[in-house]
């Protein structure tokens, strides 16, 4: 409990009293800022400290700290017990906690307005208050009395505190270096890229946006990000997104302070992170590193159309070491933004980046283009039989002791021969290339095989195969494609 | 916040009554933007033919601010006020700054009762009694001494006590005044180092949701049923609290990625509940009559609604129009004049107008295998030139009026995607009631059906009429080749269609066999 204590209300003005803002009992703080809602504090304050065994209290601690991590440390003291107390102040503990005790009990007649107060002990609180008043037993009723308690219960909070117990050597003041971890901290990046189409080049402006949704508000503190989930120990299973091709991760090490596999993102100076804030602080800010648009298309397993389908628009750009944009990029969301025809930046679309390493090819989904547009139309499926013949099976027949037969079963191999058109149109006014893909081409055999095409492919992986497909202005392209496979 | 002000001991705020508060850094509020420009985008998920709510539009806009503001030598805070109430934070950007950005935040440690109860605690407040019986009002001093999360504990001349908990009385908490810090909506600054004062125009853009778009069409079919007049307007709405005053304004056609970013939520957790330990143990008193809830606020739109119909109906001369430009792959409209944006409000201004496009009216089914999913009217033309289109169509509601008579009748609606030039623009309408499609199953082996279809036109004119077969890939359609009057079969991505003129009051049978496995 913090603040004056009992005080002689009376002779205190209230305007003063709302004024005057209680400090702070947090002295010199750093926060280091996971990005799964994790911080580490570490909060140096100056405490008096007298021999023998006392007991501190730690107000202004996170509100969302998490105790089993509390870690003390002062010269010429040890810890005996620490405690984190959350045995908070209600009105049902407050009458809990009063039984056996005596009580003003105020009654105010309806009719007269005239106040009546008696001396009440408390017997009982088990669903119901039960008092003696002067030589009668009573209930107390939500709409009879009114209580006024002497005293507050020790023990009791108005909210979660830490206390620690002391057993001190030398008396007087020193350093008290208070750790612990907080929930309800997070960070990720946001990133700024202005594209400039003609020039092939984007400006990267890089924020890290940190939240803080702890309950409290660390003034002045050191802050340094780290890039990554500390104790993230479980996989995620959930279903992984097709990775669009130009997608690379890098192998070169940025210029930055790191914590073993983590970068670390210091910020410069002291800054307040207030309770319920979302700060941003800067980066990165590069200009000019090269970038190209391009065009993309992927299409399931034997997937027709009724309409055309637009094509990706992606934004390819490389975070190496001898492109402008040499940096390791934290995780976060990139807004691409393009100048319109006065010069004014319009957005054009986002993506989310993971962690990505110095030396990493990106190739980003902004949106769908209006003009460019892709109808995949399965035209033709037939069953094609191969001349090879297949053991299927073999195993041995023994009736009654006789001697076995060897029985074999083979299989002429069956294909499906399925014939596809990608109907590639462009409606700019410029000659454009679309990446086609097409997944589905490996479902455990290994054997599909592409026996015709009309522009060559390369298979990207054993499901996918691209096709670089070029589309002249206002024109369109028509990809024919065979496919045999085993399903 | 709380370090702005210099703590002094008890004793001496006893005596001396001052508090000194310590200016860290100064504080500049830049009240409102000189101009403004509006980029609105479509709602992500939207379909062409759902129409927009407009309490709860999904789109979201671009917001392009031109401030001016004085900032001062030194760090300084610059709040920025009278923006958007959707914005995103994080997708603030501040240009036009001689030395940079220090940091941006957003601040949402907003005035409500709970917050100001936990910063009262320890603090003193007027406790308002309302006594039972005679309603008199008595106020006394009080320390609050809990925290927000069970009830309010006071401390009074007293004693300790609950705060409207018994004895008939009903309390209220009243403040001498709320502490500085706290804002009444989520509010942006920045924070600024600068070599020297100065007066800079800065630019502040940053993404908001609660708005939307869509274009709207409006096709009056020509007495020739063989060409119709085409009407567009963009509609745009906003459903936020602000309003921008003669806006630069911009629509958005096309798709733009977004990530899932949360919508904003408005302003919560801030209700402070006052708990009691006494429990009514006999039958209530009668309670004072509860006044009526006020009646749930009315959203007013305020309209600036163009009636669509009427006004395309008259031989007005144009409107004005907005003006297409390219940006990157989206395409983007501005509304060459500017507009006041305003709060909860809707408005239109055209798009295009086409006089003489060229369309084909016909009667359309499509067939799953063997079944058929229903006879709907159907309007198509080709985006070109040669069409009288030939231009960007984005997608949208569309309303079809026919002449009837000296007037025009509504004679169905439908919704177009976003087409691009060159494309087919197919229009489904209202299902049909006059011309019918039956389907049967003629004969049936182990890997093939046969089906026959009719269709049958009730129309005292000819009509024609498409039916389209989408099967599995594998399935082969065998078509019967159609006799005279039969219509034709076509092969068009990847599907067979038979296309036939209905004579009047006639009936027409054609077949075709399915085949699995080719």
């Amino acid at each position: 409990m913090r603040g004056c204590g009992f005080l002689v209300l009376a002779a205190i003005p209230a305007a003063a009293m709302a004024q005057a803002e209680p400090p702070s009992a947090q002295g010199d703080v750093s926060l280091t800022i996971y990005n799964n809602d994790l911080a580490l504090v570490q909060d140096v304050r100056r405490m008096n400290l007298p021999t023998g065994r006392t007991r501190q209290e730690f107000p202004d601690v996170s509100a969302a700290i998490r105790p089993e991590t509390v870690t003390l440390s002062a010269d010429g003291t040890g810890i005996v017990e620490q405690n984190f107390d959350y045995d908070l102040l209600t009105p049902d503990k407050l009458m809990d906690k009063a039984v056996g005790q005596t009580v003003t009990v105020v009654r105010t007649n309806p009719a007269t307005g005239v106040e009546t107060r008696e001396s009440a002990l408390i017997l009982a609180n088990n669903g119901g208050t039960v008092v003696r008043i002067g030589d009668r037993i009573e209930v107390l009723d939500r709409y009879g009395a009114r209580v006024i308690f002497p005293r507050l219960p020790d023990g009791l909070r108005a909210r979660p505190t830490l206390s620690v117990t002391l057993d001190t050597t030398s008396p007087g003041t020193r350093p008290v270096s208070l750790n612990y971890l907080s929930r309800g901290f997070g960070w990720k990046a946001d990133y700024v890229a202005l594209f400039d189409e003609a020039a092939g080049k984007i400006d990267v402006q890089g924020w890290i946006t940190l939240n803080n949704a702890s309950g409290t508000t660390f003034g002045a503190a050191r802050v340094l990000l780290v890039a990554g989930a500390v104790g993230d120990g479980s996989p995620s299973y959930g279903p992984r997104r097709p990775v669009m091709p130009g997608n690379r991760m890098g192998t070169q090490s940025a210029n930055r302070e790191s914590l073993g596999d983590f970068y670390v993102y210091p910020i410069a100076g002291r800054t307040t992170v207030a309770n319920a804030q979302q700060k941003q602080v800067s980066f990165l800010d590069v200009a000019g590193a090269p970038a190209q648009k391009a065009y993309h298309f992927r299409n399931g397993w034997m997937a027709s159309q009724t309409d055309a389908q637009s094509a990706d628009t992606v934004l390819r750009f490389s975070s190496a070491s001898d492109g402008r944009l040499g940096d390791a990029l934290p995780a976060g969301t990139v807004r691409v933004y393009m100048r319109d025809a006065p010069g004014q930046p319009q957005f054009i679309g986002e993506n989310s980046i993971d962690h990505t390493p110095m030396g990493s090819s990106l190739a980003l989904k902004t949106g769908e283009a209006f003009d460019v547009k892709v109808q995949p139309v399965v035209q033709k499926r037939e069953r094609i039989t191969s001349d090879e013949w297949e053991r299927t099976a073999r195993y041995r027949v023994s009736v009654n002791g006789a001697p076995a037969d060897v029985v074999t079963v083979d299989e002429s191999k069956t294909y499906w021969r399925t014939t596809m058109t990608y109907t590639v149109t462009n409606a700019r006014a410029a000659p454009i290339t679309v990446e086609v893909v097409q997944a589905g081409l490996d479902r455990g055999w290994r054997d599909s095989r592409v026996p015709a095409e009309s522009i060559k492919g390369t298979q990207r992986s054993r499901d996918e195969r691209t096709w670089q497909v070029p589309v002249p202005a206002n024109g369109e392209t028509v990809l024919t494609v065979q496919f045999d496979t085993r399903y | 916040m709380r370090r702005l002000f210099a703590f002094l001991p008890l004793a001496l705020a006893l005596s001396a009554l001052a508090v000194v508060a310590v200016r860290a850094q100064q504080i500049v509020v830049s009240p409102a933007p000189e101009a403004v420009a509006v980029s609105v985008y479509r709602a992500p998920d939207r379909d062409a033919d759902t129409a927009m709510t407009l309490d709860w539009l999904e789109g979201y806009a671009l917001v392009t601010e031109t401030r001016t503001v004085a900032i001062p030598a030194g760090r300084a805070t610059i709040r920025f006020e009278g923006v958007a109430a959707g914005l995103f934070p994080e997708s603030a950007i501040v240009t036009g700054l001689p030395d940079g950005v220090r940091e941006k935040n957003l601040d949402a440690d907003l005035l409500s009762p709970r917050s100001l109860y936990a910063r009262m605690f320890g603090r003193t407040v007027t406790l308002r009694r309302t006594l039972p019986g005679s309603g008199k009002v008595v106020e006394e001093r009080a320390v609050i001494r809990s925290g927000p999360d069970g009830a309010a504990i006071v401390q009074t001349a007293a004693g300790f006590e609950v705060a409207d908990c018994g004895g008939g009385t009903t309390d209220e908490l009243v403040y001498s005044q709320a502490p500085a810090d706290f804002s009444a909506r989520p509010t942006l600054s920045i924070e600024t180092q600068g070599d020297a004062a100065r007066t800079v125009t800065l630019s502040l853009s940053y993404l908001a949701w609660g708005f939307d778009w869509q274009a709207n069409y409006v096709v009056r079919m020509n007495r020739d049923g063989r060409s119709a007049d085409l009407d567009a307007w963009v509609t745009l709405a906003s459903s936020d609290s602000t309003r921008f005053a003669d806006a630069e304004t911009a629509v958005i056609a096309g798709k733009v990625n977004r990530e899932d970013g949360p919508r904003g939520d408005g302003p919560s957790g801030g209700e402070l509940v006052l708990r009691c330990f006494l429990r009514p143990m006999l039958a209530a008193p009668p309670p004072v009559a509860l006044p009526a809830p006020p009646p749930a606020p009315m959203v007013m739109m305020e309209a600036d609604i163009v009636v669509t119909a009427q006004r395309s109906m008259g031989a007005m001369a144009a409107p004005v129009t907005v003006q297409r430009e390219e940006l990157g792959d989206l395409k983007l409209y501005r509304v060459p004049v500017p507009v006041t944006v305003a709060a909860n409000a809707q408005k239109q201004v055209a798009l295009m107008r086409k006089r003489g496009v060229k369309l084909e009216a016909l009667y359309h089914a499509d067939i799953i295998g063997t079944d058929s999913e229903g006879v709907r009217q159907m309007l198509r033309t080709r985006n070109r030139k040669q069409e009288g289109l030939g231009l960007p169509l984005p997608g949208g509601p569309l309303a079809v009026f026919e002449p009837h008579g000296d007037t025009m009748l509504l004679a169905g609606e439908g919704s177009m995607p976003d087409r691009a030039e060159g494309e087919d623009v197919e229009i489904m309408l209202s299902g049909s009631t006059q011309v019918t499609l039956e389907t049967e199953v003629t004969a049936r082996a182990a890997r093939s059906q046969t089906v026959r279809l009719t269709a049958r036109n009730a129309r005292p004119v000819p009509v024609r009429f498409e039916a389209r077969i989408n099967h599995y890939p594998g399935t082969v359609v065998k078509a019967e080749r159609p006799g005279r009057g039969g219509g034709a079969v076509l092969r068009k991505d990847g599907r067979t269609i038979w296309a036939v003129d209905l004579p009047a009051n006639a009936e027409v049978t054609w077949s075709y066999r399915l085949v699995e496995g080719g």
